[in-house]
């Protein structure tokens, strides 16, 4: 009987203990049949393209609203370029390229655009695309019942105007540098079905939420509230059928849960992939990872207002205090670069030749001295008229290596006699505390998306720190005037030597410690073909993606 | 009889009153608004503003209140903040059917799996097999939610691939009635799990003492057959108590099904309730309070009239 008993117990352990096992084994006995578009068919000989195959696109956001004049949101703007269509495109290096417009000239004062339209366009209804789409749209953020919050991209308009119908004519009321690149590379609406919409009531149209018509790749089939987001290919898209049947883009509720089902298989396609978790990711069979510098930075902002900031001595003794190497490879893994500029290294208008404040301590106390800062009592931690030098350093939830940073800076502060205590707080509570009118920080770790045209304006102009971005309340007369003058040169070339003045000025200013420059990962299926690295889309070009079968 | 329910529902109205009032209070003094999502230097600051000015954001809370309150008695419940336009009944009743499948058919498994074992434990206390029904049900109940739903989708559903990792049906795939089953097991089970252990310890407990009632021995002394005695004269007066719990346990339900669906990416009101919440999406939230405040109600409710059918002697 006492036997009979240890041998039930043994079984069941064993039974128990094989679950686990199977748990961490389980990788290599999956079905390789998961890969999309693997129907079963006989492999071809064919080389080209492949036409068939459904993609499955991970993302941890869900689309609001599908129309370019009033999304503010990752995944509105995914899916609406996969629907509709722009004048204006950019390329892998963010040139501007002609996507629907066959040529657009500028006149010589640079406030007339003429735009010949490609004939032949058609809506996924079957109508032709003119001028009057193109009018009509850009009239819309123009109008004075326009509600969206896009309208600021199109400031500089004066005018637009049918010339005949495919050449239409924008006139501007003031130079404008991103006009052409970032105006007119908005989204195309159809006119033939808005026209007769009050645009006070547009941004709540159902042609947003049920309906929409673009002159895209994808036609759009239908929204699952909370699932997926279903589109497919259109027939006659003017650069020809896209290789893929349908897209499904599919919301999952976290990162987490993305992961997992990457692996199950039940997502194909998924960008934003933490560094942490790419190295597992890389093991899912079936699966290929493809990387590149992401167009964006990490910072550590200093609240300006707040007398220990006020003095660009202690901002430059803090950034000789930051081990930014230490950081990327401890971190991140490796898994970015450090940053001098507030600018991408992907973008024309980089300049890196500028100060450098290197990991050096010695210079960092040295700093501290001279700006009066120093340890009367002993206690580790630098003071000044009584007041120690102490401050914290927030961030927010849910991004894990801006976690893990604001614990590395109160480390490595501590060692030039700072000290900097982490807070690490929810998105949108975090946005009201570090934004206008609260300004309730003293340092923050966040990191800006950079538009594929470089401009500085929003985020470190004067006229900027009362309401809008530039919440460190950084202030230079001299930059603010490089940057005024910078929004009217049309030159590129000219424009990257003004940009160079004001990247020495921030660098040797410090309104933020720049970090560094994060890395973008996109995880596909191994039998992805077509696809081309945009730093800045997730999407480029996927009318060229096909799957090898 | 209904006059108490007449009774009841007229009860109910000044309760839901103060539900809507705490909520908005809550929602309200939590820091931050819809706009913060507009993190983006190609929106203005004065484009942020009307955003804020035509949805009343800017208006004192009492107001906001008042005009919430107003429009929702009138049955409009408004439209989101950040679903621009989409009126909030609609978003509430695209994701209802996929909660209240889960609610069903999780509640339905914990009664068909607790009430038996309960009973079976009682009816032999003290055996192995009580022994193993009570160490399985307190594990349930020690074993979180999400904690057992993340293990159960590691194993079954990425390591071993029997079941899919979440969702409600298979994407790009015809309807079929397996596939919808299959998507539920996991997340049905998960939901059952805290509650069926409850459950269990409750029906144990509870037939234990009916069990040693004279009228069971009296029914045994009658010569009727053990089952007969047990299933009809003492599950008749063993469940009255595990219905209160029942009725106390819809709330958990609820609360759970938040936890579960964010987990099996189950596209239901809990999931709807957890990402309004992240982008202060007020209309979507204040709607989603209300409506479960009545669902919690109605279970109470329900759980009185049962009350009422399990035993004669309750009459209202």
């Amino acid at each position: 009987m006492k036997l009979r008993k240890a041998s039930w117990l043994l079984i069941s352990l064993t039974l128990i203990l094989s679950i686990f096992l199977t748990a961490c084994t389980g990788n290599s006995a999956k079905d390789p049949e998961k890969t999309p578009g693997d129907d079963g068919k006989k492999e071809e000989e064919a080389s080209g393209p492949q036409q068939g195959g459904d993609l499955i696109i991970g993302s941890t956001g869900s689309p609001t609203v599908f129309n370019p004049l009033y999304s503010t949101d990752t995944a509105s703007s995914n899916i609406e370029g996969f629907i509709f269509d722009s004048l204006v495109s950019s390329d892998t290096e963010f040139n501007p390229t002609l996507s629907m417009a066959e040529d657009i000239q500028a006149s010589d004062d640079g406030l007339t655009f003429t735009a010949k339209l490609k004939k032949g366009i058609k809506w996924h209804d079957g109508e032709e695309f003119t001028a009057d789409d193109v009018v009509f749209t850009f009239s819309v953020p123009k109008d004075p019942d326009y509600n969206g919050e896009r309208g600021s991209a199109f400031e500089a308009l004066e005018t637009v105007t049918k010339i005949d119908d495919y050449t239409v004519e924008f006139k501007l009321n003031k130079k404008d540098a991103s006009f052409y690149p970032v105006s007119l590379s908005y989204f195309i609406l159809p006119e033939h079905i808005l026209k007769d919409v009050p645009v006070a009531d547009l941004g709540e149209h159902e042609f947003n939420t049920k309906k929409p018509i673009g002159t895209g790749p994808f036609k759009f089939v239908e929204w699952k509230d909370g699932e997926y987001v279903k589109v497919e290919a259109f027939d006659d898209y003017f650069q020809g059928r896209p290789y893929l049947d349908t897209l499904t883009y599919k919301i999952v509720p976290d990162m987490d849960a993305m992961i997992a089902q990457i692996q199950a298989g039940d997502i194909h396609f998924a960008a934003g992939v933490p560094g942490t978790d790419i190295e597992t990711v890389k093991s899912f069979p079936g699966v290929k990872v493809e990387s590149g510098l992401a167009l964006s930075y990490t910072y550590l902002g200093y609240n300006q207002k707040n007398d220990l900031f006020k003095d660009k001595k202690v901002r430059q003794a803090i950034t000789h205090a930051i081990d930014r190497e230490a950081i990327v490879s401890s971190v991140m893994n490796g898994d970015g670069k450090v940053a001098h500029v507030p600018e991408s290294p992907l973008s024309f208008a980089y300049n890196d030749d500028v100060t450098v404040f290197g990991y050096d301590v010695d210079k960092a106390k040295a700093l501290l001295a001279e700006a009066g800062w120093e340890d009367t009592d002993g206690d580790g931690i630098l003071d000044k008229d009584g007041k120690k030098f102490s401050f914290t350093v927030k961030t927010n939830q849910g991004n894990k290596v801006r976690e893990d940073i604001v614990v590395v800076l109160q480390e490595q502060l501590k060692e030039v006699g700072i000290e900097a205590k982490p807070e690490i707080v929810e998105w949108s509570a975090f946005i009201e505390q570090i934004s206008a009118p609260n300004w309730n920080y003293d340092a923050l770790v966040l990191g800006w998306s950079l538009s594929t045209f470089p401009d500085q304006y929003d985020i470190f102009h004067t006229s900027q720190m009362e309401k809008g971005l530039n919440f460190v309340w950084y202030s230079n007369p001299e930059a603010d005037k490089l940057m005024e003058e910078a929004k009217q040169i049309l030159d590129q070339d000219e424009y990257k030597a003004a940009y160079a003045d004001i990247y020495k000025i921030l660098a040797e200013d410090q309104p933020y410690t720049f970090l560094y420059y994060p890395n973008v990962h996109r995880v596909m299926p191994a039998n992805l073909e077509g696809y081309v690295f945009h730093a800045k889309d997730d999407f480029y070009e996927i009318n060229k993606w096909w799957l090898k079968k | 009889m209904l006059s108490y329910i007449i009774r009841r529902i007229l009860m109910a109205i000044p309760l839901l009153l103060g539900i809507t009032i705490v909520s908005f209070a809550i929602m309200k003094l939590a820091p931050g608004d819809p706009a913060s999502l507009m993190m983006d230097p190609t929106i203005s600051p004065a484009d942020k503003e009307r955003f804020m000015e035509k949805y009343g954001l800017n208006d004192p809370v009492h107001i906001q209140y008042f005009k919430w309150l107003g429009a929702m008695l009138q049955g409009d419940f408004g439209t989101s903040l950040i679903r621009k336009g989409v009126p909030v009944i609609e978003m509430i009743m695209n994701r209802m059917p996929n909660t209240i499948l889960l609610m069903v058919v999780s509640t339905v498994l914990a009664l068909l799996i607790s009430i038996p074992f309960g009973i079976i434990s009682a009816t032999k206390p003290y055996s192995k097999l009580d022994y193993t029904v009570t160490v399985t049900s307190f594990l349930g109940v020690a074993t979180p939610n999400f904690f057992l739903g993340l293990i159960l989708i590691m194993v079954f559903a990425v390591q071993v691939n029997w079941f899919p990792t979440g969702g409600v049906a298979t994407l790009n795939a015809p309807f079929s009635l397996w596939d919808r089953i299959h998507h539920l097991i996991l997340p049905a089970f998960v939901l059952a799990s805290a509650d069926m252990a409850g459950l269990t310890r409750y029906t144990r407990s509870s037939m234990i003492e009916v069990i040693k009632q004279d009228y069971m021995r009296t029914a045994r002394a009658k010569g009727f057959k053990q089952n007969k005695v047990i299933y009809k004269h003492g599950l008749r007066n063993g469940l009255i108590p595990v219905i209160t719990i029942f009725g106390l346990m819809i709330p958990s339900f609820i609360g759970g099904a938040v936890i579960v669906e964010k987990i099996f990416t189950w596209p239901g009101i809990g999931l709807l309730f957890v990402d309004s919440a992240f982008q202060r999406d007020y209309p979507v939230l204040m709607g989603l309070t209300v409506i479960s405040a009545v669902f919690v109600v109605i279970g109470n409710l329900i759980a009185d009239i049962l009350y009422a059918i399990f035993d004669p002697r309750i009459e209202y």
